[in-house]
Order: structure tokens, then C-alpha cells, then sequence
């Protein structure tokens, strides 16, 4: 009899991606993305295969979560000659990548698992893998078990497209995204993918400590404190944040804007226009290692309008930020999924999300929704919450609502009945399905569900 | 009218350099290079299949036949020794068993099949020299005649071979080569060194035209070929062929291990015996003929001249790239890498490429050689990863110089 339904024990998954979750492969939020992902899989009981990018000097293989998530650390031989990270001598593990891994797939976990009688799903990640799935496919045909596996190739961004060969993955793979803005993007280029959205790990519902949160205000001592996480680019709107805060000030608010960019030239150029625009720009050197550190240095810091943080900034302390803060500035005019507005809905502060239409985000009952680059449309929402804190205490409290419905257990639910659909229309799956219930599920819902179909 | 009979065979599979062009990480180990330069696998699966349907059942053949009396002469390159001790010992055996064989001569090869004789005199004479002792090392036998690579011969080439002692070598009996000479006979250069000349038209009668259907000459019996060597007018006919000839370029079903099976018996009723190269070279010494050799080395692949290998610009550009991939490894003064660029320099780099901007049959030939794998790159995009395998050599040496 075919089994219905994905379970841990008729599925194994296979994760390709290149970054991960060794320092070496984190570069940005995909490592974060296949970190959570592998760990929620496999703490969900399913056996779990995550190929990476990894550190050169660790094992190549290491086994986690009482022995359900194995992690396979790819082209080390490679990146024992390119310290610098994952993305440096990108060439040469592209093609060591491409070269080697179908092969080792389709002998080491493909078939092992299907002579259990398991399915076998894939999911690669963003263009480095597009490749390495089209020949993945290719082999398994050859040695006839195509049928016995679901490959899903994720669209994270928009990286890279053009070295993409899409005709060919879309032929063999399922193509998948994280957002409706990325599926209309994709939609232009002839393509249908299915979404299937990011999530936070469960442990950023956990309340945030309001006093820590007090503190930070107390230390800015401002009238108004907004905050912008984002790498330094022009997609992620930064002028229009540094020109909101000009505005701000003009109205005799003591506005200060806590900023956290990356290592990129175009950051000058942002901080530049702060200084022509009349604010006082001054950068947070400060490498300290603990909540009372980073809260000493934003004590420390002179009083400035922009605080350019230069530290990296763990994601607890940030929380506390984002809880602070009048407004977490998630203004990206271009954002696939837009992680930062979520967490910081999570941790109760208020999203300013861009106009792409990031899903989670509903304007005025969870979020404000800018749908412009006019900094004054920031301003104008930044005044208006100071006009009725309430509103403030409602939106926050929506916002964490909502991001229970994000969390990556969320997000796998979601994944799995779509793998279930494809699975079925491939072959693989059959007779009548079983519904998966999500954790979450409010009690009446469940109670619906479990009249109709028990 | 021809009374002995010369055959040599030799095996060869050439290493596969891996397309599309890996790239090589900076300052990359010479082993690493080496496994980005390389396709194992692919060499690995070529060899396996040769095997299967070539070496196998030819090794057992030719056993059976000197058992039965046949003298003949084998060459083995490194290239494909090593390929057998590495995937198929039992198959490396057989070859070692056939070399010994006391019917059997064992005849020299350039090491890697490589180019060296048209790069570097200096470096050709030691390399044949050192294959030479691996050979006997290897196979247990000491070469005392000897080919090239692709039976280059030239003046130069020549002397190179005669000043580490050879007693005898190769050369296709080409007429531009032979001029008014026929091959039947035993020719020198004016030095201790003979020179057995290949018989083109009857080996190729075998080696390149045995399973035409549009050949005048087919189907071929063991007979009417015997006839045909009896007919040759000289002292002996020198017969040359690929070993993969027999079962790999014309398959069982042609019925070419028949032939070979059967033409011991149409070679005796017509009094012909077969010699080893140093048989021959021993009885025909004293009435050898002074043949002057031409600057321009002769080979017997194609139709006996250069422009096979270096006939189109994309040869002539990937034999640039050589020059360069072994000079520039020669500064290095690193063995490895020069032992890399040797490989890369492997004449079968430059044959595999022979059909670009050609047709015909000598272009179907090499685009038979070449390897099923790199057709998805399309004919551009062979010769652009091929060069792209060079240049990248080149550059990772930078590292090293």
C-alpha cells in the first residue's frame, strides 16, 4: 500500500546549499536559513542531509540532533586554499560542487534510502546548487529512481539569475520561492514557483526583557528611537531613512537612528548624505561580548542623530533593540522575504516594512506598510504612534502574534503538504491523504479537523 | 616477394583531461592540480568498457596465437599500464603474461604518448630512456627496439634514439617519406640504429579499412590478406596497428578475432614467418639500406604528415598552449608539475580535435576518439574548456615560479 502522508519515518531529506552554519559559511541570512531549516527537520524526527560549504578544518561529516541531522561539509580540500569564506575561490567550489555531489547523493543517500522503501526529498538552495540539482536529477533517472524522489530548488533572491539555466530546472525540479514578491518577479520570466515562506526559530517568540529594553532608552535619551538593520544598498532604502530622521529633528525631535549595516562602500555614501542633511554621525567601535557590553557602549557613545554600530550585534541584544525602538525601519524597496520586519515583530517591537509586500505584514494592524520611498510617509507614521501610544501597544502585541504563525516549524508544515501534492502527482504518493496538523493550529480549528476526517 | 612478417601492436589509452575546465584554487598542491586537470572517472569508465570488449579478449588472442607459434611484437605507454595496475589488476597480469611470452618482443614507447620528441629532443631522449627501464621493471622484459608516440620519426628524433643504444625503431613507410623505397626492406640513417618501416597500405587494410562495407577489399579473409603479404615485393612486411584494432575500433562481430585466428594458418601454407623486430633486424642487418629522413617528422597517423595533429588553428592553438603549459613548468624546476605538463603535452589532446573544420573520414576518425561526454559542450565549446585547461595550468604556476 502507498503511504499517504510525509512522515519521519517514510522520508529522508537532502539539503544542498552553500553557505551554512559554520562561521566559515554564514555570509548573510541563507546560512541562518538552512541552519534553522536542518534543525527544525530534524528535531521534527525527520533524517536530514545538509550539504555545505564548510569550515576546512572541521569534520567533514558530523552527525547532530541525536543523530538526525547529518552535516556534510563540501569542497574543503578547496577552501583549505580560500580562508576568507564561503563565497571566496566561488569558481572552483561551484564546480567541485557540480562535479561531485550527484554522485555522492544518488549512492550514499538516495539509495540506501529508497531500498528502506523511503521517499527521498531534495531541496537546494539558491543559484550555486541550480546545477549540481539539474544533474542530481539527471543521474537518479538513469538509475531509474526519479520516480522515488521530490526535488524542490529554492529562490531566495534574485542573485545570479542569468546563470541559471531554467529551461533545464524547471524540467527537473519543482521551483519554489519565499515570498509572492519574489513569485511575481519570477512570474515575468515565465515561471510558476510554489511559495514557500522563511520562518524564525521558535525561541524568538520568548518575551523580551522590558527593563534591558528600558535601558537602551535610557541610554539614547532621545525623544525617538528608530533602528535599520540591513546591508549598506540601495534597495534597502537607507536614504530614505537618514532623510526621515532629518525631517524628524527639523520638528524639534531628538531623534536618534541606531544603525547596523555591513561591510559595504556604499554605507559612505549613506552616512555622507546624513552629514550633508545636518546630522551628527558617530560610529560605535566597540567589540563587546555581552548584553551589559553593548548596552555600555550605546551608553558610551556621544550623543549623535546616527549611531553607525560597527560590531557585529548578536541576535539576543537586538531583539532588545527592536523592542526599544519606535519603529524597526524594514523599508527595502527590493526584499524577498524581509526576515529583520519579523523578528522584530517577534520581539514586540513595530515593523516598518517596504511596499514589496512582505507576506506577514498588515498595514496598521500588525505593521506599518510604507508604500513609498517618501521619508515622509515614515515620519508622518512615526508621529502618529507618538500621537496614540496605544496604537503602539496594539501593533506590537498583533506583531507577535502573527510571527507565531512564521516560526520554521510553520514554515515546514507548509513545505511538507506541498511536498505531499508533488509527491502525489508524481506517483509517490498515494490513496487518500491524511491532513498534516500543524502545532499551532488554534483549538477550534483543530476541533473542525478532527470532526471531518477521524 | 615478401618472406617474413613483422607485426607490432601497440596499447595505448590516453588521461583524459576533465571538460569543461576545472578551475584550480591559487597555490594549489600539485595533487590538487592534478585531480582538476584529470578526469579519472571518465578515464576509468573508457578503460573499463576498452577492456570488456578490446583488451580482454585481443590479450587472450594473441596468447593463444604465440603459443601457436606467431611472433609478433608489443608496446605498452605508461599511460595505459598504469590505468590497468590502478583499475584492473588481473587485465594488467594478462599484459605482463603476453610480454613475456618468449614469442613476444617487447618494444619501447614514449612513456606518455606525449609530444616531447617535437618539444624537446633533450628530454625525449630521457624519458624513452627511463621508460625503457620501467618497462623492464614493470613487464620484466628489456625493450630493445622501439616507437614514439604516434611513430614520429624525423632526422632529429632519429639520433636521439640511436644515442641511447636502441637497435631498432619504427617509422610509417609513408611515400612522401620512402620516396622511391619500398618498406619491405630494412633502411638505417647512417648510424647503428635500424629502421623498420611500417607497411601503411596493408596495415591500414586492418587497423582503419577491415569492417568498410564501402571498401573494395571487403569483407577480408585471412587468405586473400596472406596472399596479399605474400605478394609485397621486398625482404619482410612490417604490419602496425592500434591494439584496440582488435575488438574496439572494429568490434567481434566483424569478425576480425576470426581473421587474426585463422591468418597464422594462410601465413604458413604461404611460407611466411613471422619475426620479431630484432629477429628481422638481425637477418636483414648486413643488406640494410641508407634512408635519408626528413626534418619534417612523419607519423603514421592520418596521412602521414603533421598537418593531422596540427592541421587546424584550434591544434595550432592548443600546441601553443602546450609549448607554454611545459616550458613555464620547466622553470618551476618542480618534478611534479613537470610530470603534469608531460601529461597535458599527450599527442591524443591534439588528435581528439583533428575533425574541427574538417569532414570526411579522417575527421570521423578522431570524432570517434573523442569522448562521447564533451559533445553536450558543443564543437566550440570542446576547444574553448580544452584551451581553458592550459590556461588555467599556466596560471596556477604563478605560484610556483
Amino acid at each position: 500500500m502507498r503511504r499517504k502522508n510525509i512522515t519521519p519515518e517514510n522520508t529522508e531529506f537532502v539539503i544542498l546549499c552553500f553557505e551554512g552554519l559554520d562561521h566559515y559559511s554564514l555570509a548573510g541570512g541563507l546560512g541562518v536559513r538552512v541552519d534553522y531549516l536542518s534543525a527544525t527537520l530534524a528535531e521534527m524526527g525527520f533524517p536530514t542531509h545538509l550539504f555545505f560549504i564548510g569550515d576546512p578544518e572541521l569534520n567533514g561529516e558530523e552527525v547532530r540532533h541525536r543523530g538526525k541531522l547529518t552535516l556534510h561539509r563540501w569542497c574543503q580540500w578547496i577552501s583549505r586554499y580560500y580562508p576568507n569564506g564561503v563565497y571566496e575561490g566561488e569558481n572552483e567550489k561551484l564546480y567541485d560542487f557540480n562535479e561531485s555531489i550527484p554522485w555522492f547523493v544518488k549512492d550514499r543517500v538516495v539509495k540506501p534510502a529508497v531500498a528502506q522503501g523511503k521517499l527521498v526529498v531534495i531541496l537546494g538552495e539558491e543559484w550555486q546548487t541550480a546545477e549540481a540539482m539539474c544533474r542530481l536529477s539527471d543521474v537518479l533517472h538513469y538509475d531509474g529512481l526519479r520516480d522515488k524522489v521530490v526535488i524542490f530548488w529554492n529562490a531566495n533572491n534574485v542573485f545570479s539569475f542569468h546563470r541559471i539555466d531554467w529551461g533545464r530546472l524547471n524540467y527537473t525540479t519543482t521551483i519554489t520561492t519565499v515570498s509572492r514578491y519574489m513569485k511575481h518577479i519570477m512570474w515575468r520570466m515565465g515561471l510558476n514557483p510554489l511559495v514557500i515562506p522563511n520562518g524564525i526559530p521558535k525561541s524568538l517568540l520568548q518575551k523580551v526583557d522590558d527593563r534591558m529594553a528600558d535601558e537602551v532608552r535610557r541610554a539614547l535619551d532621545a525623544d525617538l528611537i528608530l533602528c535599520k538593520v540591513a546591508r549598506w544598498d540601495p534597495d534597502k532604502r537607507w536614504n530614505e531613512a537618514v532623510e526621515a530622521v532629518a525631517r524628524l529633528k527639523e520638528k524639534g525631535l531628538k531623534t536618534v537612528l541606531l544603525a547596523r549595516g555591513g561591510m559595504e562602500p556604499y554605507g559612505q555614501e549613506v552616512l555622507n548624505n546624513a552629514r550633508s542633511l545636518g546630522l551628527t554621525v558617530i560610529g560605535a567601535e566597540t567589540k563587546p561580548d555581552s548584553s551589559d557590553g553593548y548596552l555600555a557602549a550605546l551608553q558610551e557613545a556621544p550623543p549623535a542623530d546616527i549611531i553607525d554600530i560597527r560590531f557585529h550585534v548578536p541576535l539576543d541584544f537586538l531583539r532588545v533593540v527592536y523592542r526599544a525602538a519606535d519603529a524597526v525601519l524594514a523599508n527595502s524597496g527590493h526584499e524577498p522575504f524581509g526576515i529583520v520586519g519579523l523578528e522584530a515583530m517577534a520581539a514586540g517591537g513595530i515593523a516598518f516594512t517596504g511596499g514589496t509586500g512582505e507576506d506577514y505584514a498588515i498595514p496598521f494592524v500588525n505593521s506599518f506598510v510604507l508604500e513609498t520611498a517618501d521619508p515622509m510617509e515614515i515620519v508622518g507614521y512615526v508621529m502618529y504612534l507618538r500621537e496614540y501610544p496605544e496604537e503602539s501597544t496594539r501593533i506590537r502585541k498583533a506583531g507577535r502574534s502573527t510571527a507565531r504563525y512564521f516560526t520554521w516549524e510553520a514554515a515546514v508544515h507548509n513545505l511538507i503538504s506541498k511536498l505531499e501534492n508533488q509527491a502525489r502527482i508524481q506517483g509517490t504518493l498515494g490513496g487518500i491523504p491524511m491532513p498534516s496538523v500543524p502545532q499551532f493550529t488554534p483549538a477550534e480549528l483543530m476541533a473542525t479537523i478532527v470532526k471531518r476526517h477521524y | 616477394m615478401a618472406q617474413d612478417l613483422v607485426i607490432y601492436a601497440v596499447v595505448h589509452q590516453p588521461r583524459r583531461i576533465k571538460l569543461p575546465a576545472q578551475p584550480i584554487p591559487q597555490g594549489a598542491t600539485p595533487k590538487d592540480i592534478e585531480h582538476c586537470l584529470f578526469d579519472d572517472r571518465l578515464n576509468e569508465e573508457y578503460f573499463r568498457k576498452v577492456a570488456t570488449y578490446c583488451y580482454y579478449p585481443a590479450t587472450e588472442m594473441f596468447l593463444e596465437l604465440a603459443s601457436g607459434g606467431l611472433k609478433f611484437s608489443i608496446g605498452f605507454s605508461v599511460s595505459v599500464l598504469r590505468q590497468a595496475e590502478a583499475w584492473d589488476r588481473k587485465l594488467f597480469d594478462l599484459f605482463r603474461q603476453l610480454a613475456r611470452h618468449r614469442n613476444v618482443e617487447l618494444v619501447n614507447v614514449e612513456p606518455y604518448h606525449s609530444f616531447l620528441p617535437l618539444l624537446d629532443l633533450r628530454m625525449f631522449a630521457k624519458r624513452m630512456s627511463w621508460a625503457r627501464h620501467h618497462l623492464e621493471k614493470v613487464l620484466g622484459k628489456r625493450p630493445e627496439v622501439t616507437d614514439t608516440t604516434e611513430m614520429l620519426m624525423s632526422d632529429g628524433i632519429y639520433h636521439a634514439l640511436d644515442k641511447l643504444g636502441f637497435s631498432g625503431a619504427f617509422l610509417d613507410g609513408r611515400p612522401w617519406v620512402m620516396e622511391w623505397r619500398e618498406p619491405t626492406h630494412l633502411y638505417h640513417k647512417g648510424k647503428d640504429m635500424m629502421l623498420l618501416a611500417r607497411h601503411y597500405q596493408l596495415s591500414d587494410d586492418v587497423g582503419y579499412r577491415f569492417s568498410n562495407k564501402g571498401w573494395w577489399g571487403y569483407p577480408l579473409f585471412a587468405d586473400s590478406y596472406a596472399h596479399w603479404l605474400r605478394e609485397a615485393w621486398g625482404d619482410f612486411v612490417v604490419l602496425a596497428w592500434d591494439y584496440e584494432t582488435f575488438g574496439e575500433h572494429h568490434s567481434r562481430e566483424t569478425g576480425i578475432f576470426d581473421f587474426m585466428r585463422h591468418l597464422p594458418e594462410e601465413l604458413s601454407k604461404r611460407q611466411i614467418v613471422t619475426l620479431t623486430p630484432s629477429e628481422a633486424i638481425a637477418k636483414y642487418r648486413e643488406r640494410s639500406f641508407y634512408l635519408p629522413l626528413p626534418a619534417f617528422p612523419c607519423t603514421w597517423a592520418g596521412q602521414g604528415g603533421m598537418e593531422f595533429f596540427l592541421g587546424n588553428a584550434a591544434q595550432q592553438a592548443v600546441f601553443l598552449l602546450m609549448l607554454q603549459a611545459y616550458n613555464k613548468a620547466l622553470l618551476t624546476k618542480n618534478q611534479k608539475l613537470i610530470d603534469l605538463a608531460l601529461w597535458l603535452i599527450q599527442s591524443d589532446n591534439l588528435h581528439l580535435i583533428q575533425w574541427f573544420g574538417r569532414w570526411g573520414s579522417d575527421a570521423e576518425v578522431s570524432a570517434y576518439f573523442t569522448p562521447r561526454e564533451w559533445w553536450r559542450l558543443g564543437p566550440s565549446g570542446i576547444i574553448w574548456e580544452m584551451q581553458q585547461v592550459y590556461k588555467n595550468f599556466i596560471q596556477t604556476l604563478d605560484a610556483y615560479t
